[in-house]
């Protein structure tokens, strides 16, 4: 299947950059330790081959349309990945005339890193709810006629569930490690600030220390202002050098948004977040 | 909190709470002094990252106050904060700052005596919580 | 002949160390091993390749107060900082013991650091040598090697029967005081090989090529993020600032990457290394070239390949080198 999902890729690689539609092909290619994938960067129609497609296709690469702004690019995306493009589109970071999204009904990737190609399917992709991209130009794989399941929120529950003690103790654990090296604001879609407010100087909301306290609001806010914004790649998560479980923070409040706005970020491009709007008949159990 | 006072910001909006506080001090209305209160134009445009940053400097309690929904001054600025708090505060639970530390309320500038029930029964609560088990 | 420290006397012997001196060893968070202080002997762990970040941060932390400005009614004080603390760093990999020397070229230069130069006196290193180098290790191409000595106080190599003990130092020579070694008969197991690198003559050639469109699509996949260089044994760039309160000033210093975008923004917004290429390439230039330039020795990369395993992206220092040497070789030929 992936080899038959390669050569799709690779045959509509080649056609748009014969056709000069684009200028250049974003996809995977297997990288240095020659089993896991990496982002790659096609130009040329002649290097259309070195194009994959396997279960370690982890990175979402819409956030490098950013890079190509007025340069009409083709994306690989998965339908995790097309979250990113409808949220890049609705938040006007990039033009739908100037990209060309392949989708790829993905079935799945598994937990890889360098030298490790796991036997497991990531966490997301266990709860993934539709494997067919909601955004596309051209599709590789048939889109599946499936069921929505509930998603599930048990890893989060069970944070909830702990005494405030126990929830306290967690995070400060968790966030003893963080290194502020911004891996994970850098890899995801959401974070596209030129200038981050946790460097900023003058107003200075953070400060530049690598310590506790800075640590705390760093992944605090972030986890805030991608609420209702963030699609569930969980890029953030992998990338971390220290293993942070930054993820359950960003579905903490992607199951807030869904329990009180029935929102799901990233499904239609016109679709406008929950903070980004409001109702008058709002009833919130605050301000009551 | 020392000596069991608790430190609380308030961020009151000019044109109802504020107002209200205002009266509330002119009426000799007696509330707790703790709270320290910075005025802004609308509660619309209080930041999460005032409240965070009012957390990351030891808080032990934020009020956010504006005017009762449909009164706003600017119209929809106090639509836009109801949604916002609701989030942040599951957000700041989930992390260990307990939701009751932050505190949304509706206070018209003819509401001086409402005024000081918020802000001493927030007092109250805030000092109830104990110390920050965060930091 | 040799000397042995059986195995059982390994951990009495680290626990007596940490009586006296703050101990940084391997231990196990979460799943990754990473260096830290360890009173008690069983947190230390004996089986890993190498530890998930650097021990960089125990001479050059993360963050730091460099020194405070008191006040005394209205008069500003100076009040330095002293480092009263001795240490010693268990289990510390040639690669990392390189990098510490290659950190000691910045930071001990007149005028040296002061900070950096006491910790740096007060930390003693036991080196671990390799004995089954990991896939991303090339320390031998830069210049050191799985059993390398040179950079620590005492290097142990594990065999069977228990660690053979190579003093290097005479601070390593105190730390063994009231240690019993044995005498024995054992050959350290051979070197074993670690990935070959093309890195002779490396910095030569990158003076040559530093406009080849290679680093503009190297810099395509790369995000910017800080991970490479705070996982980097040898990367040091930070950032100062100075924080008042309450009449007294702190000057804060804590790492940064020549990675972030605006790392070299200016008053007035001007910005030299704005672009996405000149930035991954001043990474690999200052390493490959500027570095060894600029401290006439070795090369500011030792080989340890966190970078290679951490990189969300897969940028491979490995590759760039061989690429760059490519390149420099193609440039030579078509120039005749």
């Amino acid at each position: 299947m992936s080899e038959d999902f390669a050569q799709q890729i690779r045959e509509k690689a080649r056609e748009l950059l014969e056709k000069g539609e684009v200028t250049c092909v974003i996809g995977y290619e297997t990288g240095t330790d020659g089993r896991t994938a990496r982002p790659a960067f096609i130009y040329d129609a002649a290097d259309a081959d070195r194009l994959v497609f396997d279960n370690t296709c982890t990175h979402n690469l819409a956030k490098y349309l950013l890079n190509k702004k007025g340069q009409p690019t083709a994306v690989v995306v998965k339908a995790c990945d097309a979250r990113a493009l409808n949220l890049l589109l609705g938040e006007k970071q990039i033009k739908r005339e100037e990209f060309f999204a392949i989708g790829v009904v993905c079935p799945g990737v598994v937990e890889s890193g360098w030298m490790r190609q796991g036997e497991t399917l990531q966490l997301r992709c266990q709860g993934c709810t539709e494997h067919t991209p909601p955004l596309y130009d051209f599709l590789v794989g048939e889109p599946a006629e499936e069921p929505a399941p509930e998603p599930s929120y048990e890893d989060v529950a069970e944070i909830e569930g702990m005494e405030l003690e126990g929830r306290t103790e967690f995070w400060a654990k968790q966030f003893e490690r963080c290194i502020r090296c911004y891996g994970c604001r850098q890899v995801c879609p959401g974070c596209f600030c030129i200038d981050c407010f946790a460097e900023l100087l003058d107003p200075e909301w953070v400060g530049i220390r690598i310590a506790p306290p800075e640590k705390q609001m760093w992944n605090l806010i972030r986890a805030f202002h991608l609420t209702g914004r963030c699609i569930g790649c969980r890029e953030c998560e992998r990338v971390c050098p220290v293993n942070i479980p930054l993820s359950l923070l960003n579905r903490k409040m992607e199951k807030e948004v869904l329990r009180l706005f029935g929102f799901k970020a990233g499904m239609s491009p016109e679709a406008l977040m929950p903070l980004a709007t409001y109702s008058k008949e709002d009833k919130l159990g605050i301000g009551e | 909190m020392s000596n069991n006072q608790p430190r609380i910001v308030g961020f009151l909006c000019n044109w109802c709470s504020y107002a209200g506080a205002d009266m509330a001090g002119t009426s000799r209305m007696a509330y707790p002094p703790n709270i320290r209160i910075i005025r802004v134009p609308c509660s619309g445009r209080v930041d999460p990252l005032f409240i965070a940053k009012c957390f990351q400097r030891g808080a032990d309690g934020v009020l956010v106050a504006g005017c009762h929904p449909g009164d706003c001054h600017y119209v929809e600025g106090n639509y836009y904060s109801r949604r916002r708090f609701a989030l942040l505060r599951e957000l700041l639970d989930f992390i260990g700052i307990e939701r009751e530390r932050l505190r949304l309320e509706w206070v018209s500038a003819a509401e001086g005596k409402r005024f000081k029930e918020v802000i001493s029964s927030f007092s109250d609560e805030v000092t109830k919580l104990g110390p920050r088990k965060d930091l | 002949m040799s000397k042995l420290l059986e195995k059982e006397k390994l951990l009495p012997w680290l626990e007596q160390l940490a009586g006296e001196r703050v101990l940084i060893a391997p231990t196990r968070v979460e799943e990754l091993t990473l260096f830290a202080p360890v009173k008690d002997a069983t947190e230390i762990v004996l089986d890993y390749e190498n530890t998930a970040l650097s021990p960089k941060e125990w001479l050059f932390p993360s963050t730091e107060v460099l020194f405070t400005i008191a006040r005394k009614d209205s008069t500003p004080e100076l009040v330095e900082k002293t480092i009263a603390e001795r240490y010693v760093i268990f289990g510390i990999r040639p690669c990392d013991a390189k990098g510490i020397a290659a950190l000691d070229l910045p930071f001990l230069s007149e005028p040296a650091d002061s900070l950096y130069a006491q910790r740096r006196a007060q930390t003693a290193l036991i080196g671990m040598s390799c004995l089954k180098p990991a896939p991303q290790c090339f320390c031998a191409a830069m210049g050191s090697a799985p059993n390398d000595a040179s950079n620590v106080d005492i290097m142990l190599t594990e065999v069977e029967e228990g660690y053979l003990v190579e003093v290097v130092t005479e601070k390593g020579q105190g730390l063994l005081e009231g240690v019993e070694l044995k005498e024995v008969d054992i050959e350290p197991p051979p070197c074993p090989d670690t990935a070959a690198v093309p890195a002779e003559g490396i910095t030569e050639v990158l003076t040559r090529v530093f406009n080849d469109p290679f680093w503009a699509r190297l810099a395509d996949r790369c995000i910017h993020c800080n991970i490479c260089a705070y996982v980097c044994p040898t990367c040091y760039c930070f950032d100062i600032r100075d924080y008042t309160a309450k009449g007294n000033t702190e000057r804060i210093r804590t790492w940064e990457s020549c990675q972030s975008p605006g790392f070299t923004r200016i008053a007035g917004g001007y910005d030299p290394r704005a672009s996405k290429e000149s930035r991954l390439r001043q990474r690999f230039y200052h390493k490959l070239c500027y570095f060894p330039e600029q401290f006439s020795g070795p090369l500011g990369c030792s080989g340890c390949g966190r970078c290679v395993v951490h990189c969300p992206v897969n940028i491979d220092i490995r590759e760039v080198i061989t690429r760059a040497q490519e390149i420099g070789r193609e440039a030579s030929a078509a120039s005749g």
